[in-house]
């Protein structure tokens, strides 16, 4: 991300809208991993997975980038990734 | 005649993503994209979702990339223009406009085309098809006022809209030329659990049945079976399969089937010339065959690699794809090359008295792809097997047997 942007503070996985389509799973593969249902989860420090919301801190891989999280959230078909900065607002990816 | 060192034919998930990968690699070259729609990419998997169809999300989640996206990568965006002859001598493009472009390389992602319904009555106004985003905008309107939908088909077009329709408060009659849905992709078995699910919402199944004529004056009334019953209606949705309009192409020299011919780094036979997406039949190394698979995920990876080896990279592409479908509360999963081709072996399991059926589909030792009814959860399991090439040959029965795990197969 460009200075000035903000930067990423929470995840989550909409699993209403989730299609098991798995492009954030090759897009991030440390992040994102389809569950026993086949629906996009975020993977977690103790080895906890689930769709989240989650701090970014608290994600198995906390020093992902940035702009990965952003490639990964453009990859979804069905725009399912949801990013938010500092402040609670969504990141538009 | 303006030139670019990257042409692309093709404006969705497979042309931008390797114009996006080509911009990665190559700051300077101009690129260009050429697409037949007029907008800028959108979401073509998003089309026949709940959520964007019956307008309970904004219609602006359609889009993908901001307007903007295109001039930040310097990439032209040439939109509502079809290509329609590649020059066989020079590298050049011509469009439907007269205009000309040529090109250092050329990426050939145009996607497929719905097939057209042929029956007498057809072109009336109410017959609708879904391919593009104006497509769906049309049934959207429609579906405000319609209350009678047949759907003709029975696949992916027709497992989504026939929800659709219902969501929407229609009643809906699925005509089927097979002999159950989803025939011959999914077995008899598998196929029966999705109809079950259909009548379990009202839709009404009609099995190895053809529409004679499409009736009323200017507007569609109803339909006349070839057995002589009528199906009063006044919306109707084709879903009856897609073609690859590769005409142009072909002209220019570049080898052709169902689609464009690549091989395994989704070059085509012409230097300069690579293919790409839902219109690319591509040697595929783990199949060991040519194929062609019409999912996003493919598409993209598809555009990523081709993206690549246009900018001067060599990479195979290897992947296993996987999508699934949802629809009256069942899931249906496919991986990898499902269908049962003449050679392919068969493995049937599950509970179908539960709900839950599968098909495996063999080649000679290893499993190439399957389609699971509400047994998703397997789907990665399968999709490893196959990657893996795992020899399954002597394990046939714990294939049969629902109740076996699939991921020991993984094991060594």
């Amino acid at each position: 991300m460009s200075e000035g942007e903000k930067k990423i503070k929470k995840i989550s996985v909409d699993r209403n809208l989730c299609i098991s389509a798995g492009p954030c799973v090759f897009a991030a593969d440390s992040v994102f991993v389809l569950d026993a249902e086949r629906k996009a989860v975020l993977k977690q420090k103790g080895g906890k997975a689930d769709s989240g919301p989650v701090e970014k801190e608290a994600l198995e891989d906390s020093a992902v980038s940035d702009d990965v999280l952003i490639a990964a959230a453009q990859s979804c078909p069905v725009r399912a990734i949801l990013l938010y900065d500092e402040d609670g607002a969504q990141i538009n990816a | 005649m303006r030139t670019y060192r990257y042409l692309v034919i093709g404006g969705g998930i497979a042309g931008t993503t390797a114009a996006e990968s080509i911009r990665q690699a190559d700051p300077d070259g101009s690129i260009a994209i050429v697409s037949e729609e007029p907008h800028r990419l959108y979401s073509r998997v998003m089309l026949s979702k709940p959520g964007f169809f019956l307008g309970q999300i904004p219609f602006e989640r359609i889009w993908l990339r901001k307007e903007a996206w295109y001039a930040e990568k310097k990439i032209d965006f040439i939109g509502g223009r079809t290509a329609v002859r590649l020059d066989p001598k020079e590298d050049k493009v011509l469009l439907d406009d007269g205009s000309t472009l040529g090109f250092e390389k050329l990426l050939v992602a145009t996607g497929t085309c719905a097939r057209k319904w042929g029956v007498p009555g057809a072109q009336k106004s109410g017959v609708h098809y879904l391919r593009t985003l104006d497509d769906v905008k049309g049934v959207m309107q429609a579906v405000k006022s319609a209350k009678h939908a047949v759907v003709i088909g029975g696949g992916f077009i027709s497992f989504e809209m026939c929800e659709m329709f219902r969501l929407a408060g229609l009643d809906v009659t699925v005509i089927l030329r097979e002999k159950y849905f989803w025939e011959p992709l999914l077995d008899e078995e598998s196929g029966r659990i999705v109809e079950k699910a259909f009548e379990a919402h009202s839709v009404k199944v009609v099995r190895s049945a053809e529409v004679a004529e499409v009736l009323g004056d200017k507007d569609v009334a109803g339909v006349l079976l070839k057995d002589g019953s009528q199906i009063p209606c006044d919306i109707i949705l084709a879903g009856i399969g897609i073609f690859c309009a590769s005409d142009w192409v072909q002209q220019g020299g570049v080898e052709i089937s169902r689609g464009v011919l690549a091989n395994e780094f989704l070059e085509t036979n012409r230097p300069g010339i690579w293919a790409a997406g839902d219109a690319a039949e591509y040697f595929d190394i783990i199949l060991g065959e040519r194929t062609m698979t019409a999912t996003w995920l493919n598409a993209q990876m598809q555009g990523k690699v081709a993206g690549l080896n246009m900018a001067g990279k060599k990479q195979p592409f290897r992947l296993v794809s996987a999508m699934s479908a949802q629809a009256f509360g069942i899931d249906v999963s496919f991986v990898g090359d499902a269908m049962p081709r003449p050679g392919r072996g068969t493995v049937l399991r599950g509970e179908p008295e539960k709900g839950s059926h599968a098909r495996l589909v063999l080649k000679e030792e290893g499993i190439v792809g399957a389609v699971l009814v509400n047994r998703g959860s397997e789907a990665g399991a399968v999709a490893k097997v196959i990657e893996k090439n795992v020899d399954v040959s002597a394990r046939l029965a714990e294939l049969a047997d629902s109740g076996f795990d699939l991921t020991s197969l993984l094991k060594p």
